[in-house]
């Protein structure tokens, strides 16, 4: 079974149904118009040369190539995740490239070598694809644990002084704010899991379904990215939070101003 | 006798402004001291300078002549109780908030029994029900008096007392002072309350983080 393809015509009339948000938001006083084109031009762009990328990626299959791919991913994300997150990339880049890399490598070679078992590892049609919506929830997830700890740790700065001063050590006083971070990191995760299928039908499913696939073959590889997304993230989360906590404090276990960014 | 805590010529500078400026004391075991001053005087500075809060920019600060550091501030922090003037209790009621301390792995072995959590709450003239209380539903006054008690179970060589009286009646304050007042205790405390300053042996005057005057036992 061949994906049926869209043909040029096809796409303008689908750019056209943006015309009518377009003009719903306009009736509403909302002025957005420049932003909705600027934000559909980027995303063609970028999606063209994604494209453009990928397909000479697949011709190419070339294991330094594709390991060249997965660390331009890598680094982006790393960056990506500590402005969202508010912290200053000069001190904590190393500690998060550190937590994502080994996360998402160990959870997507784990995938590719043991579960799906190509006849290469390093065949850019796994590794690239699932490397990337694994990084890419595992942003999320890492964007949101060190945005939460860091915030609580300013917000509740007089209680974890006076965790400090009834003994505990940096660990034991941190250790609240670190299980809620970590929570909150995998919450949307585990939700999604519980209701996937039920409330929507899963993104990477949807497009296999589409591309051919056998709906039980499409059911056996979402469970498999959601199980590596989870792990990842987990990970990753609690590696990025216990990393940075040897950056963010000082020798007497005080929370360096200097560190962190603007709230 | 060697003194509990020595300040030596410490400057303490925060944000980029001088906090604390040439501070020389020495407080002996058994010592009542109160440090009084103008507010931003830096009476609270000198409490967390001791407990490793603020980095010094000169000087030396001793606890039982081990110089303050990164290898010896969690000692010094496991030999002193801080209290605060809005105290923190950091747990939903107020026994778990009295044992809080002791889930930590330096007093678990400490943990007290529930005669001892009655008897010092009395001490501070706190019913043994308020124990079931929840912690939000407590007045300001009844709070410092929890955490006086936490620091009082914790049997620690010094208090630091930060304005730990303010919410408290005229009957509460005095049984503080009263339970405070022990000669085995060493006490340096941040207050304007003169009955407490009665009861201490040295006070220290600070003015814009120097130390003004030292007056002991009423001597200048």
């Amino acid at each position: 079974m061949e994906t049926l393809d869209i043909k040029l015509p096809q796409m303008g009339l689908l750019y056209g149904l943006c015309l009518l948000p377009g003009l719903l938001l306009w009736l509403i006083g909302l002025r957005l118009s420049r932003d909705i084109a600027i934000s559909i031009l980027r995303m063609s762009i970028q999606l063209a040369l994604v494209g453009i990328y990928l397909k000479m990626l697949f011709n190419l299959n070339h294991p330094w190539l594709n390991g060249l791919w997965i660390l331009i991913m890598l680094a982006v994300a790393d960056l990506s995740i500590l402005r969202r997150a508010g912290l200053k990339a000069r001190y904590f880049a190393l500690a998060t490239f550190t937590a994502i890399s080994s996360s998402v490598l160990f959870s997507t070679a784990y995938l590719v070598t043991l579960v799906i078992q190509p006849a290469h590892f390093y065949d850019a049609r796994y590794i690239v694809p699932l490397a990337g919506m694994i990084l890419g929830n595992c942003l999320q997830g890492n964007v949101i644990a060190l945005e939460r700890f860091y915030s609580a740790l300013r917000k509740n700065e007089n209680e974890y002084a006076t965790f400090l001063m009834l003994g505990a050590t940096r660990w034991e006083a941190v250790r609240p704010y670190f299980r809620d971070a970590v929570k909150a990191a995998i919450n949307p995760t585990i939700a999604s899991m519980a209701t996937m299928g039920l409330v929507s039908l899963p993104g990477m499913m949807t497009g296999q379904i589409l591309g051919g696939s056998e709906p039980w073959l499409a059911v056996k590889y979402q469970i498999a990215i959601m199980i590596c997304i989870f792990t990842s993230t987990a990970i990753a989360s609690i590696i990025n939070l216990k990393l940075s906590l040897n950056i963010a404090f000082n020798a007497y276990d005080v929370l360096k101003d200097e560190v962190i960014g603007k709230s | 006798m060697s003194p509990l805590i020595r300040f030596d010529q410490v400057s303490v500078t925060a944000r980029n402004k001088t906090i604390l400026s040439n501070i020389s004391f020495a407080l002996f075991p058994g010592d009542k001291a109160v440090l009084c001053g103008k507010s931003g005087s830096g009476k609270s500075s000198i409490l967390r300078t001791l407990l490793g809060l603020y980095s010094l920019k000169s000087g030396t600060v001793y606890f039982q002549k081990i110089p303050l550091s990164p290898l010896s501030v969690q000692t010094i922090r496991s030999c002193t109780a801080y209290i605060g003037q809005e105290p923190m209790l950091g747990a939903d009621n107020v026994r778990e908030a009295l044992l809080l301390p002791f889930q930590f792995k330096t007093h678990r072995e400490h943990r007290p029994k529930e005669a001892q959590l009655i008897e010092v709450l009395q001490r501070l003239q706190l019913p043994a029900d308020i124990l079931n209380q929840e912690s939000r539903s407590i007045s300001g006054g009844e709070k410092q008096r929890i955490a006086l008690a936490r620091g009082l179970l914790l049997g620690k060589k010094l208090y630091l007392l930060d304005e730990v009286t303010s919410a408290l009646d005229a009957e509460s304050k005095q049984a503080v002072f009263d339970v405070f007042s022990d000669p085995r205790l060493t006490v340096l405390s941040v207050t304007h309350d003169t009955d407490w300053m009665a009861r201490c042996s040295i006070i220290f005057e600070l003015e814009a983080g120097r130390l003004a005057q030292v007056k002991r036992n009423g001597n200048t």
